[in-house]
């Protein structure tokens, strides 16, 4: 671990400090007027243009954040910083990458692998061999080294992404954090002076994901690591990145300081990008009531908002103040109160360890359920069983009153839609119309009604246009879109979405959301397996918290993320919103509630807000309370 | 599920220490063997020595019993025509309208499928007992081109994963109510284009993001390749390499200088 002061091979070790000091502002990355268009899908087709005019540079040491919307051309950027573009894939490249001194025109991958390092989105595909040692190794026998050295470094890099004492292990058995960091071991021990993690973080439970930035976090701290980040998450950027790059349909269009990016919230929403909570949280007040806050933390937003209502922080008793919460109603349009009944269910995998160990679980029809836990926590083999697509070991399970034994999945199609998480494992259909077509038909309908059903769907997700486009060749927004479209032209009683947003942007998420509330307040029951606490928080009206096969917790959202020691079991948080409810503790003093004359107190903040605008609204009621008003 | 494609099993014993090429002459040599000698005793012995060597080399017998499981099928299939469709002599057993059992045939039957089984068996001796890294490994030290290896080995891989993506996505379809395999013989091949429009364009994706990875990870740099574990001829491969050879000639000279070994 010596080693661990100079993570990125220490280039320059004999040189004296100022000479450091002096390289250490030399930007290692140069990124000028580069424009990139793939080659055309299609032989004689168009060239697809990406990038637009980039400039960018980075300076030696810089954590810098990449975000940008789907599609914006991120990746593609990150492919131009070690010449995989143009070399692997030919294209119109014009402009100039140079990265540690090295233009990315005169020299290939290979060569610049050993400068930049690159760790893909998608773990699956750079994992390539049978043992996690043989995973580290194959880039540094690339570089030629000798053995001895490529087993230091091989016990280096995974001592840094800590996964020591996994090495004879196959990559193939290793939980999604792991697989993550295992990627960036691979290229870590390569030593490159650049390192550039494509999302990260994206598509892991909270425990890998913690996994994963606990290292990128040690990855900033410890060296003068220069690291080019893309990431989705702005609570996580926010938290790691010295500087924020935006980039929109091929261009950079805004950049600083995570406190100054992050400010700008409508035009980030206007780019389809999500903002930390308090982010929002700060702009809302400036909007409506002409502040000008600037906090981007929850410490800040405490001690801003504490200050702003001239009041006491306490940690008494908790206050209580007339706020009316809204009520849950459920449409009556099904004839069967519970949409799925699960009684004492086991499952067990051949030969495998007991995945669900004794569920119960009633859902009534119009409910909207999110199911939370880690990755094999039993989320997904409990939903396969709403459409038999597993079987029970033990105990049964019923859907609109009647057991699924004895039902075929085929049959049970009709009562539960189910959306994969990847639209790429549904979509084969040559055109949107033959995808949307395709489940009507196969239940079996009359050409009539399949046909009236898919002008329908296409109408009601706005598919329109699309209708006679191949879906492969969508963007994953649409994708997604056609694949719920799909589900939806079925019209199952019951939708059980698994973490449907991964992938998406901030944009694509609501947009998705929306359709599905949407479906919800048409009766629809809604069943979200997700690692987005954000969203359970928002739209969930019930919460089932899976804990190694076993119900951890059931119930009502509000009441459920008032359990952090709970949720904490599971290693899942509250959103940051309702953590600042919890936290804020905020009452009106004495003196205030003798003057407003009123008995009944103490008045404070409920302190279980699930969304940035019910925070608002309770915290201006009670501001209004102590203004006398 | 996903180490349905491995044979190996992880032990430390003498035979998982064996260089991959010591393993590999030991499959030429008992093929050149098993093919050359026909004698049912030959093959019994084989693969009675065989047992011994899985035996002594720590193969779990669950791994050994998974195999006899699986070769029991062609076993029985091969002693039931054999006789059948290669009558042979006039030992006439039992005869069944034109069908003639032969006691001849049936011992012929017999020492065909233990044939089968032994052979069968050479292999599984190197892929229980050697992992594919250094399987590949031993390859190319034989002169396979590392490209061809490496190939190789991803094949291997990657095998588990296309299986996952297959059993998701037939899972994906069987939710929207289609349903696998029904009606005639092209109706059912037509019943799977779902499913395999899908997992191609999902390998496809793969295979793109995999070269980019190679590259990514210094794949054809120009530089000369080390390797993190070279393999090295080990006491054990230098005693049973000579032996090999010696039992080799031994074999060949039994065989065709004095024509014994077969029935």
């Amino acid at each position: 671990m010596d080693d661990f002061g100079e993570p990125f091979g220490g280039v320059y070790p004999e040189q004296g400090r100022r000479a450091q000091d002096k390289l250490s502002r030399a930007d290692i990355v140069i990124v000028e007027n580069l424009h990139y268009a793939y080659p055309p899908l299609t032989p004689g087709g168009e060239p697809l243009p990406v990038l637009k005019g980039v400039n960018l540079r980075v300076r030696r040491g810089e954590f810098l954040a990449l975000m940008g919307p789907t599609g914006a051309g991120k990746t593609t950027l990150c492919l131009t910083l070690n010449g995989i573009l143009p070399h692997l894939m030919g294209g119109t490249f014009e402009g100039r990458v140079v990265v540690a001194g090295m233009d990315t025109r005169d020299h290939g991958p290979g060569e610049m692998s050993h400068k930049v390092g690159l760790v893909f989105q998608d773990p699956e595909s750079q994992l390539f061999n049978m043992t996690v040692e043989d995973e580290v190794a194959f880039g540094l026998e690339s570089l030629g080294l000798s053995p001895s050295e490529m087993e230091q470094r091989i016990a280096w890099a995974l001592e840094v992404v800590r996964l020591p004492g996994l090495r004879k292990r196959s990559p193939l058995q290793l939980s999604g954090g792991q697989k993550k960091r295992l990627a960036i071991a691979t290229v870590l021990a390569m030593r490159p002076q650049v390192l550039v993690l494509d999302e990260p973080v994206t598509g892991l439970d909270p425990l890998g994901r913690h996994e994963v930035l606990s290292v990128v976090e040690k990855l900033k701290r410890e060296g003068e690591a220069t690291v080019v980040m893309v990431e989705q998450d702005a609570e996580a950027v926010m938290a790691w990145a010295d500087r924020v790059v935006i980039m929109e349909r091929g261009r950079l269009v805004l950049e600083g300081s995570p406190r100054q990016v992050f400010s700008q919230v409508e035009s980030l929403h206007g780019w389809g990008l999500a903002v930390p909570q308090m982010s929002e949280l700060a702009h809302l007040f400036n909007r409506r009531q002409g502040t000008s806050f600037h906090f981007i933390t929850e410490d800040e937003a405490r001690s801003a908002l504490a200050g702003e209502l001239q009041s006491e922080t306490c940690t008494g008793p908790r206050g209580s103040i007339q706020y009316p919460i809204p009520n849950i109603q459920y449409p009556v349009s099904f004839e069967h109160s519970s949409a799925v009944k699960v009684e004492d269910l086991w499952h067990r995998y051949d030969d495998g360890p007991l995945a669900l160990a004794g569920v119960n679980l009633s859902v009534e029809a119009g409910d909207f359920l999110a199911i939370i836990g880690q990755n094999g926590s039993g989320k997904t083999t409990l939903v396969k069983h709403f459409n038999r697509l597993l079987r029970p070991t033990r105990g049964r399970v019923l859907v609109l009153g009647q057991h699924t034994t004895g039902q075929s999945v085929g049959q049970l199609a009709r009562k539960v839609g189910y959306l994969f998480q990847n639209p790429d494992h549904q979509i084969f259909a040559p055109t949107v119309w033959e995808e949307l077509a395709f489940g009507p038909r196969n239940l079996g309908f009359s050409e009539g009604e399949v046909a009236a059903r898919t002008t329908e769907a296409l109408a009601l997700f706005r598919l329109r246009d699309q209708a006679d486009t191949p879906p492969a060749i969508l963007g994953y927004g649409l994708r997604r879109h056609v694949t719920l479209a799909a589900v939806w032209a079925m019209r199952p009683q019951t939708l059980v979405l698994d973490e449907p947003t991964v992938g998406l942007d901030w944009r694509g998420t609501r947009t998705l959301m929306e359709e599905v509330t949407n479906l919800n307040s048409q009766g629809h029951t809604i069943i979200l397996v997700t690692h987005d606490m954000k969203l359970v928080a928002e739209f969930a009206r019930k919460v089932l918290v899976l804990d190694e096969g076993r119900t951890l917790a059931y119930g009502p959202t509000r009441q459920l993320f008032q359990q952090e020691a709970l949720l904490r079991q599971a290693f899942l948080a509250p959103p940051p919103i309702t953590a600042l409810a919890r936290r804020m503790r905020l009452v009106l003093s004495p003196s205030t509630l003798l003057r407003i004359n009123s008995a009944e107190g103490p008045y404070g903040l409920r302190g279980d807000s699930l969304t940035v605008e019910e925070f608002y609204q309770e915290y201006t009621a009670l501001r209004r309370l102590g203004q006398g008003g | 599920m996903s180490f349905a494609f491995d044979l190996y099993v992880d032990r430390s014993s003498w035979l998982h220490r064996l260089d991959p090429r010591t393993k590999l002459a030991f499959v030429v040599l008992s093929s050149i063997l098993l093919l050359n000698y026909s004698h049912l005793l030959v093959s019994a012995a084989f693969l009675l020595g065989i047992h011994g060597i899985l035996w002594s080399g720590k193969v779990p017998a669950s791994r050994v019993r998974w195999a006899w499981q699986r070769m029991w099928p062609i076993t029985f299939l091969i002693l039931f025509l054999w006789p059948i469709f290669y009558p042979q002599g006039n030992e006439v057993l039992l005869q069944v309208w034109r069908v003639r059992i032969t006691t001849q045939s049936l011992l012929q039957g017999l020492s065909t499928a233990l044939r089968v089984d032994a052979l069968a068996f050479a292999f599984l001796v190197l892929l229980f007992s050697t992992d594919q890294a250094r399987l590949v490994r031993g390859l190319v030290k034989l002169g396979l081109p590392y490209e061809w290896g490496l190939t190789l080995a991803i094949a291997l891989r990657y095998l588990p994963t296309l299986y996952g993506i297959y059993t998701t996505v037939s899972e994906a379809q069987q939710a929207r109510g289609w349903v696998i395999g029904k009606g005639g013989f092209i109706q059912r091949i037509k019943s799977y284009l779902p499913i395999l429009v899908a997992v191609i364009v999902t390998a496809l994706r793969l295979a793109d993001n995999l070269s980019m990875a190679l590259a990514a990870r210094g794949f054809q740099s120009g530089t000369r390749r080390t390797y993190l574990r070279e393999l090295k001829l080990g006491l054990a491969d230098k005693i049973c390499l000579p032996l090999f050879a010696v039992s080799l000639i031994v074999f060949l000279i039994v065989r065709f200088r004095h024509s014994l070994g077969v029935p």
